[in-house]
């Protein structure tokens, strides 16, 4: 199965990637900016996620809510979501109706700034707080990301901060201040688009022309705020934190930091969560869940992030009136296995499999085909790679896991974060 | 070279339309009863492949709450000849992406696959359905896994909302109060014996459907089915119709008490509809309107303009019988009783006045045109013909779903609103800090406020 990949450029500096499939006909439009909560200066935190909420509200062109409305209306979907490196927007829509999210895409990074307003701040304002409430404040471990970040990343390096940032600084934002943060981040210089299903090449290009070209280039982007490297990598002790009360029942965080998306070591870590703890063949599974029964759910994953160091994070919660210590314990003790005994070649085998077959699932879809070709040109500026990208994953070998695992699994590298229920809970009786 | 001046202003024509076409719905019967439904699907080569049984919430015995539940977790937990870490180890080498649930309906197990594995898969799914073991040890362990989940699920104010709110649209003492999935006291006591006799009874072949969709043909489906499940045998019992009734006479507040809690989870909501209701599509376009898109008028009223919350939606969830209509938002704790008022107000306005001819046309362009959008993949295809053979639909469904959803019109809306919405007799649940909203919600008179417990969530 090979995606076809056609890249070129605006000569505003927009980098362009055409994918053709006509099997449905539907357009996948797809538009990330290299700009995330990573370049939020102290003070202004949350500034990127509220942005990308206002870029909803209107243009000089298109009127508060018409740009959902105007999708919605012609049988498409839309969203858009902020992480810590980027920002991105997408629709999907019929495909006779692609002209249509090439206008609406165009005008917000062309003609925002002038029909953006106090009230349209306010408002927007009014609903990330929500946000936050409903996600993060009223939801049990919703913290559970904020507070890791905060531990695994020092002060001064632009993931200290979560996504969602401090209520306190989107208070303090003003309107010029995202004006600001506008004209310094959105331009087609920082951007990718990706289209993604059934078009003509020759039409699109023309299209996109149209409406994107006389769109002009912006000045260089700043560099990161704070201390983007972390030299060393490893963070040198082990970090500990427990949160009482708000919880159901216990829950055990494990977070190492580990080398960046990209990097081979990337892939070993990636392959070495899915031996643990991707399926039920998993070591976790198989030895905590259903051997030992000390935890209820497993999970292990890492972050595809580019900036200074990725991190490979597990989860454990154990059943009501568990010691979570016992349960960091074993946890513990399987991640240092892999670096003391190693693993089985079958073990990799399999979990590569479930990657390869979980990978081409996902890709059905012209909008997480789409996604993904905008992550790998906005991050390594090679879109072909959607087709190579697992070769990276064959390559790894059982003698990989336990070289990456001595390496950075280790306890001098580590954050535990345990959630305690307020009293140990009963179990049922 | 110079552009022709580009209007900004004026909304893109359409490029040239090509035509969308639900797949060929082709439908065999085994000697043994059992139905295989099967759409081609080319693009990718991957298959999703479901075996249905009536095994559901709707048959569990009574005093077994969540034992249809059970018995689908534990299907993996050993069968044929191999335990639980061999049939792990299999599914795992094979890439299966394997699914086993319930709905208050059915019982469902299946996986998606690469076509490579498609054998392998449909060995297994044989293993899983015909021939499990329920070892006494991962009952054990499956049932404790299952307390937990309840327990973590009361102490997440969403789930507390969810709960309340089906306990009180339907009449206490009748099936579909309770949650799907049972409650500590009847999961408590389920052991091997109630779950290896729910299966013998429930996973027959006789008015089993096996659904596949993806790539392969229908003769080689069919030709696997038949190697895998053509000795499969078994009547199976008749599936009994609940009582659907509903609880309340008039709109009745009841705040459920989550002291402290910053956000209101808010409910509002009562009995809906059948999935064969004949006003289905219009009751589809109807609540696309009222709050089931972003721009719907709820979602632009309570978010937009109020900036009350991150989204509020509504929805009907249907079953083979009447399920539930439910409007849901979680607001400030302080807006609660202004949000709730105008959430009444918005579904009392849709049933008293005609939509406009553009929010009909928007909401109809919108559910026609984002219906292909959840049929590029196999399981999304495989979901339909789940609900084809769930529902009783016609074969041809699907093929003319998108032209019923045009034809709907506004006076098809407005007739809608006025017999599925009932303002005066909807359960308004609120799972918030009762303290801090009660006398508010006692101020707007929307009826009866009442105070509940989730202890009692165990009745």
């Amino acid at each position: 199965m090979q995606i076809p990949i056609e890249r070129y450029e605006l000569d505003n500096g927009l980098k362009v990637v055409l994918s053709e499939d006509h099997t449905t006909p539907v357009v996948a439009l797809n538009l990330w900016f290299n700009v995330g909560s990573r370049n939020e200066r102290p003070g202004r935190t949350g500034l990127a996620h509220l942005f990308e909420h206002i870029m909803f509200q209107g243009t000089v062109h298109v009127p508060d809510t018409g740009h959902i409305a105007h999708v919605e209306r012609a049988g498409g979907s839309l969203n858009a979501s902020t992480w810590l490196d980027r920002t991105n927007y997408y629709d999907t829509v019929p495909s006779d109706r692609l002209e249509l999210v090439l206008w609406l895409e165009s005008d917000r990074l062309g003609w925002f700034v002038p029909a953006l307003t106090q009230e349209k701040l306010d408002n927007q304002r009014d609903v990330v707080k929500n946000e936050r409430r409903q996600r993060v404040d009223n939801q049990p471990y919703g913290d559970w990301d904020e507070r890791l970040q905060m531990l695994l990343y020092p002060p001064d390096h632009p993931y200290h901060h979560s996504v969602i940032g401090s209520m306190a600084d989107l208070d303090a934002a003003s309107v010029d201040d995202v004006a600001d943060f506008f004209r310094t981040y959105y331009a087609p210089n920082n951007g990718v688009l990706t289209l993604c299903g059934d078009f003509d090449p020759a039409e699109a290009r023309r299209l996109i022309e149209r409406w994107f070209g006389p769109i002009p280039r912006g000045p260089a982007i700043p560099p990161l705020p704070g201390r983007p490297l972390l030299e060393p990598l490893k963070i040198g002790t082990e970090i500990r934190e427990t949160r009482r009360g708000g919880v159901p029942l216990p829950r055990v965080y494990l977070a190492w930091r580990i080398p960046v998306y990209g990097t081979q070591d990337y892939y070993v870590a990636d392959v070495a969560s899915e031996l643990l703890a991707g399926g039920k063949s998993g070591r976790l599974y198989r030895k905590l869940v259903r051997g030992r029964r000390m935890a209820q759910t497993v999970a292990a994953f890492v972050l595809p992030v580019v900036t200074g160091a990725s991190t490979l994070i597990a989860r454990g919660s154990a059943p009501g009136g568990e010691d979570p210590a016992l349960l960091e314990r074993a946890l513990r003790d399987e991640f240092a296995l892999l670096a003391s005994e190693g693993v089985d070649p079958a073990e990799v085998e399999r979990a590569v499999t479930g990657l390869e077959a979980r990978h081409l699932f996902d890709l059905q879809k012209v909008n997480e085909r789409a996604d993904q070709i905008s992550q790998l040109t906005t991050y390594f500026d090679d879109p072909g790679l959607i087709n190579t990208e697992l070769d990276r994953y064959r390559a790894v070998t059982a003698d990989d896991v336990r070289r990456f695992a001595a390496e950075y699994l280790t306890d001098d590298n580590l954050v535990v974060l345990t959630y305690q229920p307020d009293e140990p809970a009963e179990a049922a009786s | 070279m110079s552009a022709p001046v580009l209007d900004r202003t004026r909304v893109p024509p359409r490029g040239p339309l090509r035509p969308f076409n639900f797949s060929t719905v082709h439908r065999r019967r085994l000697a043994n009863g059992l139905t295989v439904l099967v759409a081609e699907v080319r693009k990718f080569p991957v298959l999703t492949v479901d075996l249905l049984v009536d095994a559901g919430g709707v048959v569990e015995p009574e005093g077994e709450d969540g034992v249809s539940a059970m018995v689908c977790a534990l299907l993996e937990s050993g069968a044929g000849g191999r335990d639980a870490e061999e049939i792990a180890e299999l599914v795992d080498s094979l890439g299966l992406s394997l699914d086993a649930g319930v709905s208050w309906d059915t019982g469902q197990v299946g996986f998606t696959c690469l076509r490579a594995r498609l054998e392998g898969g449909f060995e297994l799914l044989a293993d899983l359905v015909r021939r499990p073991t329920f070892p006494a040890a991962e009952v054990e362990r499956v049932r404790e896994e299952r307390l937990s989940t309840i327990q973590q699920r009361r102490g997440t104010p969403s789930w507390v909302a969810d709960e309340a709110q089906g306990r009180w649209i339907f009449a206490p003492d009748t099936l579909f109060a309770r949650p799907l999935g049972g409650m500590l006291r009847t999961v408590e006591g389920l052991g091997r014996d109630e779950v290896a006799a729910f299966h013998a009874r429930r996973y027959r072949a006789a008015g089993a459907t096996l659904v596949a969709a993806g790539d392969a043909s229908v003769d080689e489906i069919v030709a696997l089915a038949e190697r895998w499940f053509g000795d499969w045998e078994g009547e199976g019992e008749p599936v009994p119709e609940p009582e659907v009734r509903p609880r309340l006479a008039e709109t009745t507040v009841v705040l459920v008490d989550l002291p402290g809690a910053v956000q209101s989870e808010i409910r509002i909501g009562h009995l809906g509809i059948e999935r064969k209701a004949p006003d289905y599509a219009a009751v589809t376009v109807m609540n696309a309107i009222l709050g089931g898109t972003f721009s719907s008028r709820l979602n632009l009223n309570l978010r937009e303009r109020l900036g009350y919350t991150y989204g509020v939606s509504s929805s009907f969830a249907s079953r083979r019988q009447p399920g539930t209509f439910g409007l849901a938002a979680a607001v400030q704790t302080e807006v609660t009783a202004h949000a709730v008022s105008e959430m009444m107000r918005d579904m009392r306005e849709i049933r008293e006045a005609p939509v406009s001819a553009a929010e009909l046309d928007d909401a109809r362009n919108f559910l026609a045109g984002v219906f292909p959008l959840g049929l590029q993949t196999t399981d999304g295809v495989s979901g339909k013909l789940t609900s084809i053979a769930t529902y009783g639909l016609p074969d041809d469904y699907y093929d003319h779903y998108r032209g019923q959803l045009l034809a709907v019109t506004a006076a098809d809306v407005q007739d809608a609103a006025r017999r599925r919405l009932w303002p005066d007799r909807a359960a308004v649940v609120i799972a918030g800090d009762a303290a801090r909203i009660r006398g508010e919600m006692e101020a707007l008179e929307l009826g009866p406020v009442v105070i509940a417990d989730p202890a009692d969530f165990e009745a």
